[in-house]
């Protein structure tokens, strides 16, 4: 499951991830961070479900950091698309791919909903849910 | 090459015309007469088949439409005119105006250019026309507001200065900032490699001689029929960018194939799709028409370089690009096209049929196209500001081995917000400003290696003002140690000099 954490400015200094990795033993990946001056954002994947993937989420929430779940995805408009490929390489995590016959494929499970490919695509067919 | 260029040594225009009117012509797609050429050889093949059809779909800013809007009563002489908020030219006659592809909407900026304006126009749609004017004895109307469609158009001609780029530079961004440029959007630390151009069913690569393509040719433009009018600007054959200068009626287009596009924050224009069909005149003909995807190359240029000579990274084939990965200094990295391989390749079939069918025939130019053209650049001829002309040459700088308290003293003896830390040769190792400071009191720390940053943004002597001014604003700081070759600090630049420069 991914979730999109929000920090506040106050805990942005805190190893809550390390910390929570070294109770469960979840290999959480972080797929993005940003920080500024007001606190941050991280985007992680956590691979569990269930009973485990709730303490996590109670354990993020201990930490006083805002974990919600990353549900939705980038929609294409097929009509609207060129198949033009600006938004293939944008994707930082590789989410887009363009099949042999250059049509736009998104895999789902790997997208993180952070919208590069909708500034990347020339004609607005990419869009956020 | 011995025969003069144009030839028809294999067949002639007339003999092609002949067979396609008896619906005999043999008429092949670009990609398919590759194909035929590598299994069967470069001389069978080329006495086959008569036409090779060509097709590009991609940005082509170098785009718009002269239209003509007929007489208002009483009748206006517009001055100022927009369409549905984007300015047309209109230095031209009364009701002839010009509206060009990256026109921006005054509204909605770069949501909505001319390159919209002409797809909306082709959709049939309605589009507010707005003018202005000064008003004359024969033209007394002052100011005009209605709206048009194409159909009440007297003419709606589209006239491109520069499409159908034979090749272009595949792009990359070396610098730790994402980069919204015309070649996309180029993620940080050779994150992508973005690319243009069709390969090998670009038109321009498939006769890169220039022997059949020339003024008159009857091409496919944005889904009509259009005609070669010239070489495009930048016409530059001999490195394989050469261009063309087209036209054709909006009216028999699609909007399939003219679509209004926005680069982010880079600017608005237009994608067009061209085809055009190669006759089999010569072997020359047919040897440029058979190159594949793995024997047309482009360079991969660092985009983050601000200037208008870019670093080359690497040499690559189309077909290499085509694989979607490329290695840039040992690193495997993603590729894709901002041109439409599925569109160039859709035209070239489009194209075939309506040879085929005998909707298109095939015309002798009037006049080839130059094959060898250089492209000059624009030389300033006036004093500008450079780093060097506003940086202060007396750098305050401090050593690793300083504690914070000494910089503090030397930030507020000396009234400035910048260190440099330097070596003992006075070569750049970090910086700290009186922010960094304010910090480590907030934090409580006191090392200087806690509290210096040592990746730090810098500046040359000779960089432009520009360049130096939108590098502060990306990474949001008031200042850049000024560094020659060595990495020594040979000046300092901050918000401050270039505030009294306004100030002057």
């Amino acid at each position: 499951m991914k979730l999109r954490l929000f920090y506040k400015r106050d805990n942005v200094n805190n190893p809550v991830i390390s910390n929570i990795v070294l109770k469960t033993r979840i290999p959480i990946s972080i797929l993005e961070a940003k920080v500024s001056s007001s606190g941050g954002e991280m985007v992680v994947d956590v691979p569990a479900s269930g009973k485990t993937l709730d303490e996590v989420r109670e354990l993020f929430q201990k930490a006083g950091v805002l974990a919600k779940e990353i549900k939705s995805v980038i929609e294409i408009d097929y009509d609207r698309c060129m198949s033009c490929g600006a938004c293939v390489s944008s994707c930082p995590v590789q989410a887009i791919k363009q099949n042999a016959q250059w049509d736009i494929e998104l895999n789902r499970e790997r997208c993180i909903l952070c919208l590069i490919c909708a500034n990347a695509c020339p004609v607005r067919a990419v869009r956020s849910p | 090459m011995t025969e003069q260029r144009g030839a028809e040594t294999l067949r002639r225009y007339e003999e092609i015309n002949e067979k396609i009117r008896k619906g005999d012509a043999v008429v092949v797609t670009a990609e398919e007469f590759v194909k035929h050429v590598q299994d069967r050889g470069l001389d069978t093949v080329a006495k086959e088949v008569d036409v090779v059809t060509t097709g590009t779909f991609g940005a082509m800013c170098s785009s718009g439409a002269f239209l003509n809007f007929g007489h208002s009563e009483p009748p206006i002489k517009m001055a100022k005119c927009w369409l549905n908020d984007v300015p047309a030219y209109k230095g031209l006659a009364a009701v002839d105006a010009y509206i060009g592809a990256t026109a921006m909407s005054e509204s909605k900026g770069f949501d909505y250019g001319g390159g919209h304006v002409i797809e909306d126009l082709v959709s049939r749609k309605e589009v507010e026309l707005r003018a202005e004017a000064y008003g004359t004895d024969c033209y007394p109307r002052k100011a005009i507001e209605t709206t048009i469609v194409l159909d009440d158009l007297n003419q709606a001609v589209l006239v491109n200065p520069r499409n159908a780029y034979e090749h272009y530079n595949a792009a990359t961004n070396s610098t730790d900032k994402i980069l919204y440029t015309y070649m996309g959007v180029l993620l940080p630390n050779h994150g992508n490699v973005t690319y243009s151009g069709a390969g090998q069913l670009s038109p321009l690569y498939k006769d890169k001689n220039f022997e059949t393509i020339g003024i008159g040719t009857r091409i496919f433009l944005g889904g009509g029929i259009g005609y070669v009018i010239g070489e495009g600007t930048q016409h530059n054959p001999q490195n394989q960018f050469g261009t063309l200068m087209v036209c054709g009626d909006l009216k028999q287009m699609k909007p399939r194939y003219l679509r209004g596009a926005t680069y982010y924050r880079y600017g608005t224009t237009l994608y067009l799709g061209i085809g055009i069909p190669i006759p089999i005149i010569n072997l020359h003909v047919a040897e440029s028409a058979a190159l594949p995807d793995d024997q047309i190359f482009t360079n991969i240029l660092d985009y983050g370089v601000p200037s208008r000579s870019r670093p080359v990274l690497k040499k690559v084939s189309y077909a290499g690009l085509k694989l979607g990965k490329a290695a840039i200094n040992g690193k495997s990295v993603p590729t894709s096209p901002l041109s439409s391989f599925k569109y160039a390749r859709e035209i070239a079939e489009t194209l075939k049929r309506w040879v085929q069918e005998g909707l298109l025939l095939l015309s002798r130019p009037a006049e080839l196209l130059p094959n060898v053209k250089d492209f000059k650049p624009l030389e300033v001829r006036r004093h500008e500001l450079k780093v060097k002309d506003i940086m202060t040459v007396n750098v305050t700088t401090a050593r690793p081995s300083h504690d914070i308290k000494t910089i503090a003293s030397l930030i507020v003896r000396n009234g400035v917000d910048h260190i440099p830390i330097v070596d003992d040769d006075n070569r750049l190792i970090g910086i700290v400003t009186s922010w960094d400071l304010a910090k480590a009191l907030a934090q409580g720390k006191r090392m200087l290696e806690e509290v210096m940053t040592t990746k730090v943004i810098t500046t040359r002597e000779n960089e432009s003002g520009d360049v130096l001014a939108r590098r502060l604003a990306q990474y949001n700081i008031s200042g850049m140690p000024v560094i020659d070759d060595e990495k020594r600090v040979i000046g300092i630049v901050t918000t401050d000099d270039l505030a009294k420069l306004l100030r002057k």
